[in-house]
């Protein structure tokens, strides 16, 4: 997919993440990153119909149901998501992975990310 | 997003980096106001104290305990009652408060005697309360009362009693907020997993960070019950002492306002391995994406698209009667930490009302990064504004209504701009799909009251108009509308009850629902008192 495009189209996921989810606010930029790598990776997983169940823990039961919410949502406001190839919707994924971790942690100025204890 | 500057602050450069105007093209990484700093001098804000937001916010909804300030009489008294977290058996928790009341002769001698022989009058007085919460205050902390050592005193002459002690004075922080972090860890410290809970059903929740304020957290109960789930506890709304120590068995956190209960759930997931998972209780799709989610984790999402279908075709109608009318309403969404994230998107969307600014007197970063994201461009975003701030914000603004607490609401009705009280609300509960149609029509009646409209004339230099008759809410809030919209027979004005909360206690009184059972799944009712008092056994 064209560079362009595919930056487009993340970041009207990314648009919808900012005004719906609550899952990529956890107040340290370590759990932050694990919130971004455990549910877009899974999101990713669904949308190519992959396997996106880790183990039986209740914490990847947690993800996979942020997870599951976030895509199926991703179907409703943006019908091209259901009609893109895998290899389209990693790359937009990844997009948006990478996208999260810079707005919310390497490039975030809230300074209480960085506190060790909660 | 450039910050913004208040003219009245210019004489206060700190003040500065507190606002912003959200700009079109900008994002987080541009700008973002600071948060739960100190008081910068010269600027007076309209926080309260580490000990209100201790005690006043989350001990108080507790509603089966004896809440004892010791301290100063006055303490107490400016902590209770104000925010209406109503419980369902009785309210002991709203009709009474105590306090050891310090005097003088206390802080020069020491008050631990007083506080001893306070603490057993008040078990005595009222024999069916068997916990008490005695939180500490700035006189006592300073004269260095041990009051941990009182209340094992006491524990240990009276062995069915159970006292928890929040040591989180007032200048224990930068505001309210410090007494949130310090009550959530003080209490999963001192008592989470003193008790071994009943398990009636295979799915099982803490509701954390909800208030029942006005019925929120009943309105939701009801949901998890037509669910199937299990609330083991709600920290703290509706909820009774020896339900929340036994938080550590539940399969997973419900957390609503991480703002001021984000701490316990992130240690009861270090500690015990809960989950939590953050969700919108306010607005129709927030809540339905909510329980959709929960119904994920579970496995029961078709519970909850049932639910959701209900409630949709119950209560959409009369959401959108009232969105008919809000459109282009200009509002300043002020709460004081969480309900201006939760809320500002969804006041968007579903009602379609502009939210001008979104100000928090005790948030973090954030919440002013959930926020300034959910709020459009053209917002402004402030942290723990001064009065003087508000006003120039308000006249600079234009707002047609402000969403507030009772200080700055006064503010704002002086200078002519009516005000939704967001704390203890006006006609709650708003939240969950019914409670969003209660406040989308208070807001309407604020917007469109006949009468608050003749506060702009001054009778001492105005002409008053009398050729203007009688005119009504929607005599106002029509005038515009279109005879598809204002002939509908689909949209309607809310229908519930004046109170729908004795509807949902008799719901709960008839056990109407059922749950699964932990070992088998198989789905049947369950006994009234096991969901509403399930026995605990203590543990070591």
């Amino acid at each position: 997919m064209d560079n362009k495009i595919s930056q487009e189209k993340m970041a009207q996921l990314e648009w919808y993440i900012t005004k719906h989810c609550l899952w990529q606010y956890n107040s340290r930029g370590w759990d932050r990153l694990i919130q971004n790598e455990r549910i877009l990776t899974k999101t990713k997983q669904i949308l190519r119909g992959e396997n996106a169940k880790d183990d039986d823990t209740t914490a990847d039961r947690y993800y996979w149901s942020e997870a599951m919410s976030l895509q199926g949502a991703f179907k409703r406001y943006f019908p091209w998501v259901a009609e893109m190839s895998k290899e389209d919707i990693a790359q937009i994924l990844d997009l948006l992975k990478e996208r999260m971790d810079h707005t919310m942690v390497h490039a975030s100025l809230n300074q209480e990310l960085v506190k060790e204890k909660y | 997003m450039p910050y913004h500057q208040f003219k009245v602050s210019e004489c206060i450069p700190e003040r500065l980096h507190h606002a912003v105007d959200k700009g079109a093209d900008e994002d987080l990484t541009d700008a973002l106001p600071l948060g739960y700093l100190n008081t910068i001098p010269g600027t007076i804000s309209e926080r309260g104290c580490a000990y209100c937001g201790a005690k006043h916010v989350i001990g108080t909804p507790m509603k089966d305990v004896i809440h004892l300030s010791h301290g100063p009489v006055g303490c107490t008294y400016d902590t209770w009652q104000t925010k209406r977290y109503i419980s369902d058996d009785g309210n002991f928790q709203l009709k009474y408060t105590f306090a050891s009341d310090v005097k003088e002769s206390n802080v020069v001698f020491g008050a631990e005697k007083m506080l001893k022989k306070n603490i057993i009058e008040a078990f005595k007085a009222f024999p069916q309360i068997h916990n008490m919460n005695v939180y500490s205050t700035c006189a006592t902390a300073l004269i260095g009362d041990d009051i941990n050592a009182v209340a094992e005193d006491v524990m240990a002459e009276m062995p069915d009693k159970k006292i928890f002690v929040c040591n989180s004075p007032g200048f224990a922080g930068p505001s309210q907020s410090g007494g949130h972090h310090k009550i959530n860890l003080q209490f999963l410290d001192q008592w989470v997993g003193t008790g071994e809970p009943e398990i009636y059903s295979k799915h099982v929740i803490n509701y954390i960070g909800e208030y029942n304020i006005q019925g929120d957290q009943e309105i939701m109960r009801d949901y998890f019950l037509r669910m199937g789930i299990q609330i083991l506890a709600t920290f703290t709304g509706n909820g009774r002492f020896d339900d929340l120590r036994c938080i550590h068995k539940a399969q997973l956190n419900v957390l609503e306002c991480a703002r001021s209960a984000e701490y316990i759930c992130d240690e009861l997931r270090v500690r015990y391995g809960i989950p939590r998972m953050d969700i919108d209780g306010f607005g129709f799709e927030a809540t339905a994406d909510s329980l959709r989610k929960i119904g994920y984790f579970f496995g029961i999402e078709d519970k909850a698209e049932q639910i959701i279908a209900e409630e949709y075709a119950r209560w959409k109608p009369e959401l959108d009667w009232y969105a008919a009318r809000l459109q282009g309403v200009k509002m300043c969404l002020w709460p004081g930490g969480s309900k201006l994230w939760h809320w500002s998107h969804m006041l968007k969307t579903e009602m379609g009302i502009n939210v001008v600014s979104v100000y928090t007197k005790f948030g973090h970063q954030g919440d002013m990064e959930k926020g300034v994201s959910r709020c459009e461009p053209g917002t402004l975003a402030i942290d723990d504004p001064n009065e003087l701030e508000s006003v120039e914000a308000m006249y600079e603004l234009k707002p047609d209504l402000i969403m507030t607490g009772k200080r700055p609401g006064e503010v704002a009705k002086k200078i002519r701009i009516p005000y939704l009280n967001v704390h203890g609300y006006h006609n709650g509960p708003y939240k969950g799909f019914e409670g969003w149609v209660r406040l989308a029509r208070d807001i309407y009646n604020c917007v469109y009251s006949p009468a608050h409209s003749l506060v702009h004339l001054d009778i001492s230099k105005d002409e008053i108009p009398t050729d203007k008759g009688f005119a009504t809410r929607e005599s106002l809030s029509d005038v515009n509308l279109s005879d598809e919209i204002k002939n509908s027979t689909e949209l309607r004005e809310y229908t519930g009850d004046y109170d729908p909360i004795p509807r949902l206690r008799k719901k709960l009184e008839e056990n109407q629902y059922t749950f699964p059972d932990p070992v088998t799944g198989e789905w049947r009712q369950v006994p009234l008192e096991t969901i509403k008092r399930g026995k605990i056994v203590d543990v070591e």
